[in-house]
C-alpha cells in the first residue's frame, strides 16, 4: 500500500538524517505526553477516569517516544555519529536543479492559495496560476521575444481554458462551492 | 436469506444504475480513472480523494459508484505508463514494468496491453466474485467482535501496513502512529473536550480526513513531480492490442492463483495492490514452468501482476463492507467517502442494509466491464496523454486538490490543512516514511480511540481483555509476530532455522 511513485534513483536518507528526525520526533513526542498528562480527567463531575481524554493521545506519545528512540538507536548504530559515514553524499547538479524546481513549486502554489484566492474572482486566480506555472518551468533563457510567443501564448490559452472551465464544471455541474 | 433473494438484490442493484446518466458518469469516472492512473504521479488514491469531495453533492449510490469506477480505472491505467515508460502510473503497476517494458522495447507494446487489460479485467472480476460470496461470512463474523477486538483491528492494521508497505517498518509504525495522533485533534466524543487545539476554533472541530489526504496524496505528489527528472515516452509504436484467447486459456492457473492472492491480500488491513502485485508475481514465478523469461518480458509475469493488483480492488472493499476498516490507501478513502454520505460499512451493513453489499457487486462489475472497452479502444488517445508535460498538467492538479479541500465544508480553513498536509507528506517521503500507514492511522483513529477507552471502561481498566479474549488474543498475536518479522536479526533467524530444518 505504498501509494507514492517512487522516481528512479532514489536515495535513502543517511543515518544522520535519521537521527535528526528521531529527535524532532522525539520532542513532538514527549509534548504530546506532556499536554496529554495535562487534559481534565472530569473524574469530579463522576465520570469516569478510563474515559479521560488523554488517555488515547498518551497512549500515542509514549508509542511515537519508543519508536522514536529505536529510530535514533538505529541511526546512531548504522553510523549517524561517525564523520563522514553518517552525513550521506553532497547534492549532485541534478539534485540542485530539482530543488529549484521544488522551491518555484512551493512559491507558486502558496502565492496561489493563500494570496490569490479571495483576493480575485476564482477562474483569474486559477488562470494567472496555471499561466505563470506554465511560463515560469518551460522558460528558456536565450530565446528571442519572437520564439516566445507561440509557448507564452499556449500557456495563457491553457491558463483561461483551466480558469473557466474548473470554474464552470465544478459550480455549474458539480454544485460544489468554490473559494 | 437464499441465493435466490441474493441474486433478486443483484438484479435490482443493475436495474437501478440503469439510467443514461448514471452510464454517462460511469464511462467518464473510469475513463478519467484510467488516466489518472497512467499519467506517473498522479494516484488511485488522490483520484478517488479528490472525487470523493467533488462528488460530494451527488445522491449517495451515484457518488460511490463514481468514485469506484475511478478507484478500478486508475488501478488498471497504471500498467499503460509501466509498459510505455517503464514507469508506474501507480505504485501498484511497479511490477508490471518487469515484464511489460520488456515486451514493449521487443516491438510488443499492444500485446503487453492486451495482456494487462485481459488480467486486470479477469482478477477485478475473480475479486467481485470473492465480494459476493465472502462479505456475508465475513459480516457475520464481525458481528462478534467487541471493543477489544476493534482495538486490535486497528492496530493490526497500522503494523501490517507498516511492515509490508514497501519500504523502512520502523518508518512505516511512525507513520502510522503520527496518522493516528492526527485523528486524535479536536473535540473527543465522551467530553467534547478539545484536545490539541490551542484555543484554534477551526482545529476544535479536528482535522477534515480529506483534506488532509488531498494533501498528502495530492500537494505532496504535485511537489515530488516538479522535483524529479522529467518523464519521456520510450514506445509510442503499438501492435495490436486485442487479448488473445490462447492467453488465457494457457495460464489459467496463473489466472486463478493470482486472483486468489490479490483477494486475499486486498482482504488483510492495510496492505493494498502494490504488495498484492508483487505476491502474486513472485507465486507464479515459483510455479511458472517458464522462469527464465521473467523479468525479460514475460507473459506470464505479466498477466500475474495484472490480476493480482485488480483482485486487489474489490478485495480491499471487503473489510471496508465489514468492519469498516480499509483493506488498502484508496479503499481508506472511500470509507470515508461512504461515511460522508451517511451509508454505514461495518458489522451491522448486512443485517440494516445488505443490498448495498449487492450494489457495491453490481458497481464492481459495471466498472469492471467499462475499463475493459476503454482498455481495447483508447489505446493511442492514452498514449496521447503520457506525452502531456508535467509543467502543464501539474498546475491543474493543484487547482484541482484546492477545490477539493474546499468543497466540502467550504472552509478556507480546509485549504491550509491541505498545504500543511501536502508539506509535511512531501518531507515525509523524502526522509522514506511510507504514506499508507499514516493515512490508515488518519482513518483508523476513531475506532481505535473509541475501543480502546470503551474497552478499559467496561474492565475498568484491566487490560487483560485485551490479551486474553479469543479473537483478540489471535490478533494480537498475529501483530506482534508482525512486529518481530520486521526485525531482520529475527527474520534471517527464523529462516535460517526454517532452512536448517
Amino acid at each position: 500500500m505504498s501509494d507514492h511513485p517512487a522516481p528512479a534513483g532514489e536515495r535513502a536518507p543517511s543515518p544522520r538524517a535519521d537521527l535528526l528526525t528521531a529527535a524532532v520526533l522525539l520532542a513532538f513526542s514527549i509534548g504530546v505526553i506532556v499536554l496529554s498528562a495535562g487534559m481534565p480527567t472530569f473524574t469530579d463531575k463522576g465520570a469516569s477516569l478510563f474515559l479521560a481524554p488523554g488517555i488515547v493521545p498518551g497512549f500515542y506519545g509514549s508509542v511515537l517516544t519508543l519508536l522514536a528512540l529505536v529510530l535514533a538507536a538505529r541511526s546512531i548504530w548504522r553510523g549517524a555519529l561517525r564523520g563522514d559515514r553518517g552525513a550521506g553524499t553532497a547534492s549532485g547538479a541534478g539534485d540542485r536543479a530539482g530543488l529549484l524546481r521544488l522551491g518555484i513549486a512551493v512559491v507558486l502554489c502558496l502565492v496561489f492559495a493563500v494570496g490569490l484566492i479571495g483576493l480575485v474572482p476564482f477562474w483569474l486566480a486559477v488562470a494567472l496560476f496555471v499561466t505563470s506555472f506554465i511560463v515560469i518551468f518551460e522558460w528558456q533563457p536565450g530565446l528571442g521575444a519572437s520564439a516566445r510567443v507561440r509557448p507564452v501564448g499556449t500557456a495563457v490559452l491553457q491558463g483561461m481554458i483551466a480558469g473557466l472551465l474548473v470554474t464552470y464544471v465544478f459550480q455549474e455541474v458539480f454544485f460544489v462551492r468554490l473559494p | 436469506m437464499n441465493v435466490f433473494d441474493n441474486l433478486q438484490m443483484l438484479g435490482a442493484a443493475f436495474a437501478s444504475f440503469a439510467s443514461p446518466m448514471i452510464l454517462f458518469n460511469v464511462f467518464w469516472a473510469t475513463l478519467l480513472g484510467i488516466i489518472i492512473g497512467a499519467m506517473p504521479g498522479l494516484t488511485a488514491t488522490m483520484g478517488v480523494a479528490l472525487m470523493t469531495t467533488l462528488t460530494y453533492t451527488m445522491a449517495p449510490n451515484s457518488a460511490i459508484l463514481v468514485l469506484i469506477c475511478i478507484y478500478v480505472g486508475a488501478i488498471y491505467g497504471g500498467s499503460r505508463s509501466a509498459i510505455l515508460l517503464n514507469i508506474p502510473g501507480t505504485p501498484a503497476s511497479a511490477c508490471s514494468t518487469l515484464d511489460g517494458f520488456p515486451l514493449a522495447r521487443q516491438g510488443l507494446a499492444g500485446r503487453a496491453m492486451g495482456i494487462s487489460t485481459t488480467g486486470s479485467w479477469l482478477g477485478t472480476l475473480f475479486g467481485t466474485m470473492c465480494v459476493a460470496l465472502f462479505t456475508p461470512v465475513l459480516g457475520e463474523l464481525s458481528l462478534s467482535f467487541g471493543s477489544y477486538e476493534f482495538f486490535w483491528v486497528a492496530v493490526f492494521g497500522i503494523v501490517i501496513a507498516g511492515t509490508l508497505s514497501g519500504g523502512d517498518p520502523l518508518k512505516g509504525y511512525i507513520a502510522g502512529f503520527l496518522g493516528l495522533f492526527v485523528a486524535a485533534i479536536g473535540q473527543e466524543t465522551n467530553h467534547n473536550f478539545p484536545r490539541f487545539s490551542f484555543g484554534i476554533k477551526d482545529l476544535e472541530g479536528g482535522i477534515g480526513l480529506l483534506p488532509a489526504l488531498v494533501g498528502a496524496f495530492g500537494v505532496a505528489e504535485v511537489l515530488q513531480v516538479m522535483r524529479g527528472p522529467a518523464f519521456k515516452v520510450v514506445s509510442s509504436k503499438v501492435d495490436s492490442v486485442i487479448p488473445r484467447l490462447g492467453d488465457i486459456v494457457r495460464y489459467w492457473r496463473t489466472i486463478l492463483r493470482s486472483g486468489a492472492i490479490g483477494t486475499f491480500i486486498g482482504i488483510m488491513p492495510g496492505l493494498g495492490e502494490d504488495t498484492a502485485a508483487w505476491t502474486s508475481y513472485a507465486a507464479a514465478r515459483r510455479a511458472s514452468k517458464e522462469r527464465e523469461k521473467y523479468g525479460k518480458g514475460s507473459v506470464e509475469g505479466l498477466m500475474a501482476a495484472e490480476t493480482g493488483e485488480s483482485a486487489c480492488v474489490p478485495g480491499a472493499i471487503i473489510p471496508v463492507l465489514t468492519l469498516a476498516v480499509p483493506g488498502s490507501a484508496p479503499a481508506a478513502v472511500l470509507l470515508a467517502a461512504m461515511l460522508i454520505h451517511g451509508l454505514n460499512p461495518g458489522p451491522l451493513l448486512m443485517v440494516n442494509t445488505p443490498e448495498f453489499l449487492y450494489q457495491i457487486v453490481a458497481m464492481l462489475i459495471i466498472a469492471d466491464m467499462t475499463k475493459l472497452f476503454f482498455g481495447l479502444t483508447l489505446v493511442k488517445p492514452l498514449l496521447w496523454i503520457l506525452l502531456v508535460p508535467r509543467e502543464r498538467l501539474m498546475p491543474v492538479v493543484f487547482v484541482l486538490c484546492t477545490v477539493g479541500a474546499f468543497a466540502i465544508t467550504s472552509r478556507v480553513f480546509d485549504i491550509y490543512v491541505m498545504l500543511a498536509f501536502g508539506f509535511v507528506g512531501f518531507v515525509l517521503r523524502e526522509l522514506k516514511f511510507p504514506m499508507a500507514p499514516l493515512i490508515l492511522g488518519l482513518v483508523l483513529g476513531e475506532l481505535l480511540d473509541k475501543n480502546l477507552l470503551r474497552g478499559l471502561n467496561l474492565s475498568a481498566g484491566d487490560v487483560t481483555p485485551f490479551f486474553t479474549r479469543p479473537i483478540s488474543a489471535i490478533i494480537a498475536a498475529i501483530t506482534l509476530l508482525s512486529i518481530l518479522w520486521s526485525i531482520p536479526a529475527v527474520s534471517r533467524r527464523v529462516i535460517s532455522l526454517f532452512q536448517r530444518a
